[in-house]
């Protein structure tokens, strides 16, 4: 049998048992261990006396993915992003964060609608955690917009959406792990993230202003704040602003020179400032011992499916399937955007049925190669491209597509699990109507990312500064 | 953010099993966490180092490749053990009574085989690290400061024992409540619905505020 039979056999095995609920993970790992055990054994012509010898390699092999893999320096970012979440709970930042966009913002049209999309969108980056914070900003802000007029479904909606923002807006662990997988620039990941991430939030919040202004008794204007209000409710939301802006610079200094540092530094000062502001508001032992137990979870959780994968990848590179694969998406005969959209929509749809990590690290070993040769290959230039950008400014791009896919998945009918987050909340609302509240929002999410396909400068432009 | 998942206890044998290992498990993890606070003071040292006193800390990239695999694999029987690793459940899910505690006892016989095999793999790449005869006991060393790899090496094996251990348990678990038709077994996680983890989440965060 040929190595690429195998290599589909095992991949098909490996898909039969996440879908029959095995942990991701543990499946990918299985998969290639058993996959690296039956290449080897076809090797020695199915020999019942080297079947020993086959497993003891592959066993070789397999056993040394975890540790080597996981050392990697710029691995420690993942934990250091994840810490800084956790902390970020224990500074008390949701509530800091949410009475500073009001104070700040609530006077436009649709103003407090606004204020939940920033306060939502700057806690969900900094925390990482999309689902969770939908879950937190249900009990705090849809009550306030309720109390001026707002419909239930729309206040809803607004939360739903607001916490998909999460992943592209640095600090993003998923981003991280992207870079990871198809070996790029961390930093320059992180730094293109941003500009979509801003995008993201700015339609979302000029949709509420058009939406106020048009429809009538939609969301009035909150005023009445004083500016020495204003200036007080900031002090307590900085750190937040703080440690998206330390990130970029110490991947990118934006008033020229070095940046400052490495992207695993600029991690690890935005903790300690956020660490700082957790002291400051009274955490104590109890609660760090919380927050870093919760850290290793998270953390151990992520990184048991990178080595899980990393051990199938391992297993893909012997059976050649990657490029097999790249070779057939490459024959066909359909232009390369085609192509690329048809594999967003498939993103789109699995992603209704997966968590976001899960499904980037089990389909990128076999979907990133094939986009790349869409392209032109890893070395192409911008000129020789399909995609009118070279092979480096492709992974960038195509790494914030579908992480951006990933989010909109988490508002998508019929699985979108912000919506359900927040109907389980709130005793007052159900999921029909969060998915009815949600409807503008993932027509906005349509509309942004045509914008970021057709116009891959929106993504590009920052990364190719640093 | 990962979801846990319930198990619950009673007075049998099995889950006083359940509990004697939890106190091991959730002190491994709050090493792996420690270890990530700790990268967070590394980096703080390095930087206002370099930054201030022209001083970089020496060998900090060392000591994070060191303490990667404690942060990164040592807690994972506690991952493990609350059902905190990702999956897609929304066949499991919609499994009942003997049908779904044969697929968990099936899948986790399958994760039993691939850690027992990881564990004996990662023993030997240890082992290639380690020998008596010399100097540290090593074989090989970091590059900027020369520090031996072995004991970074050796936490995968351990952690792996620890959560092979965790796994007879859960095979005990899901057999037991296979055999006896059981609606709420002890010692094992059960499913939780998306609603009752955020539920669950947002308790704990705003705890914080």
């Amino acid at each position: 049998m040929d190595s690429i039979t195998i290599g589909l056999w095992v991949t098909g095995g490996m898909l039969v048992m996440v879908v029959l609920g095995m942990r991701v993970a543990f499946a990918a790992g299985l998969a290639g261990f058993l996959g690296l055990v039956w290449l080897r054994w076809d090797q020695f012509n199915y020999d019942p006396d080297r079947f020993f010898k086959a497993l003891e390699i592959s066993v070789k092999i397999a056993g040394q993915v975890p540790h080597s893999k996981v050392s990697a320096h710029a691995l420690s970012l993942i934990p250091t992003f994840i810490l800084i979440g956790y902390l970020a709970y224990h500074a008390r930042l949701t509530t800091a964060l949410f009475d500073a966009a009001k104070k700040w913002i609530a006077w436009v049209p649709g103003g407090l609608a606004v204020s939940t999309v920033f306060a939502t969108a700057g806690f969900a980056a900094v925390s990482g955690a999309s689902v969770a914070t939908a879950a937190v900003f249900a009990r705090i802000a849809i009550p306030e917009m309720l109390k001026v007029g707002y419909d239930k479904r729309f206040a809803a909606g607004v939360v739903a959406a607001g916490g998909t923002l999460a992943s592209l807006i640095p600090p993003s662990a998923i981003l991280v792990i992207y870079a990871i997988i198809v070996e790029q620039d961390v930093g320059k990941l992180l730094l293109a993230g941003f500009i979509p991430g801003m995008f993201s939030a700015i339609v979302y919040a000029t949709l509420i202003i058009v939406l106020a202004l048009t429809m009538k008794n939609f969301g009035p204007p909150v005023g009445g704040f004083t500016w020495r209000e204003r200036l007080v409710s900031l002090p307590p939301a900085l750190p937040i602003v703080a440690v998206v802006v330390i990130i970029i610079f110490f991947v990118y200094n934006p008033f020229g020179g070095d940046a400052w540092g490495t992207p695993t530094e600029g991690g690890a000062i935005g903790a300690f400032i956020v660490f700082c502001m957790a002291l400051y508001r009274g955490m104590r032992w109890g609660a760090l011992k919380d927050a870093l137990l919760e850290t290793a979870k998270l953390t151990v959780m992520i990184f048991t499916i990178i080595w899980g994968v990393l051990i199938y990848v391992r297993f893909l590179g012997f059976a050649d399937l990657p490029s097999a694969f790249s070779d057939w998406i490459t024959s066909l005969e359909y232009s390369p955007m085609l192509i690329l959209i048809c594999i967003l929509l498939a993103y789109a749809v699995l992603g209704m049925f997966m968590d976001a990590i899960g499904m980037l690290l089990l389909t990128l070993p076999v979907v990133y190669p094939a986009v790349m040769a869409l392209n032109g290959g890893e070395f192409v230039s911008a000129e020789d491209s399909a995609f009118g950008m070279s092979g480096t400014m492709c992974a960038i791009w195509f790494g914030i597509l579908v992480v951006k896919m990933a989010e909109f998945c988490l508002i998508t009918p019929p699985i979108g699990l912000n919506c359900f987050v927040v109907a389980g909340v709130r005793d007052d609302l159900n999921v029909q109507d969060v998915f009815r509240g949600v409807i503008p929002f993932f027509i906005a999410d349509g509309i942004t990312i045509a914008l970021l396909v057709a116009f891959p400068v929106i993504v590009l432009w920052l990364p190719s500064l640093a | 953010m990962a979801g846990s998942s319930a198990v619950l206890e009673d007075s049998s044998l099995l889950s006083r099993l359940d509990r004697a290992l939890l106190p091991f498990e959730r002190f491994a993890a709050l090493i792996s966490g420690l270890a990530a606070f700790s990268l967070m003071f590394l980096a703080v040292w390095s930087v206002t180092g370099r930054k201030f006193f022209g001083a970089p800390l020496l060998g900090y990239v060392d000591y994070i490749e060191a303490l990667m695999p404690v942060i990164a694999i040592l807690g994972v029987s506690f991952v493990q053990r609350d059902g905190v690793h990702i999956r897609m459940d929304i066949v499991i899910g919609a499994m009942r009574g003997r049908l779904l505690w044969l697929m968990e006892l099936i899948t986790t016989i399958l994760i039993l085989v691939l850690i027992i095999a990881l564990m004996w793999g990662a023993w030997a790449h240890f082992d290639r690290s380690f020998d008596f005869a010399r100097p540290y006991w090593s074989r090989d060393s970091s590059i900027d400061v020369s520090m031996p790899l072995w004991p970074s090496k050796i936490v995968v094996p351990i952690a792996f024992a620890v959560l092979v251990l965790r796994l007879l348990l859960q095979i005990w678990g899901y057999a037991r409540a296979f055999w006896l038709n059981l609606a709420t077994p002890v010692a094992v996680p059960l499913v939780q619905s998306a609603a009752e983890q955020a539920r669950e989440e947002a308790e704990l965060l705003q705890g914080g505020d």
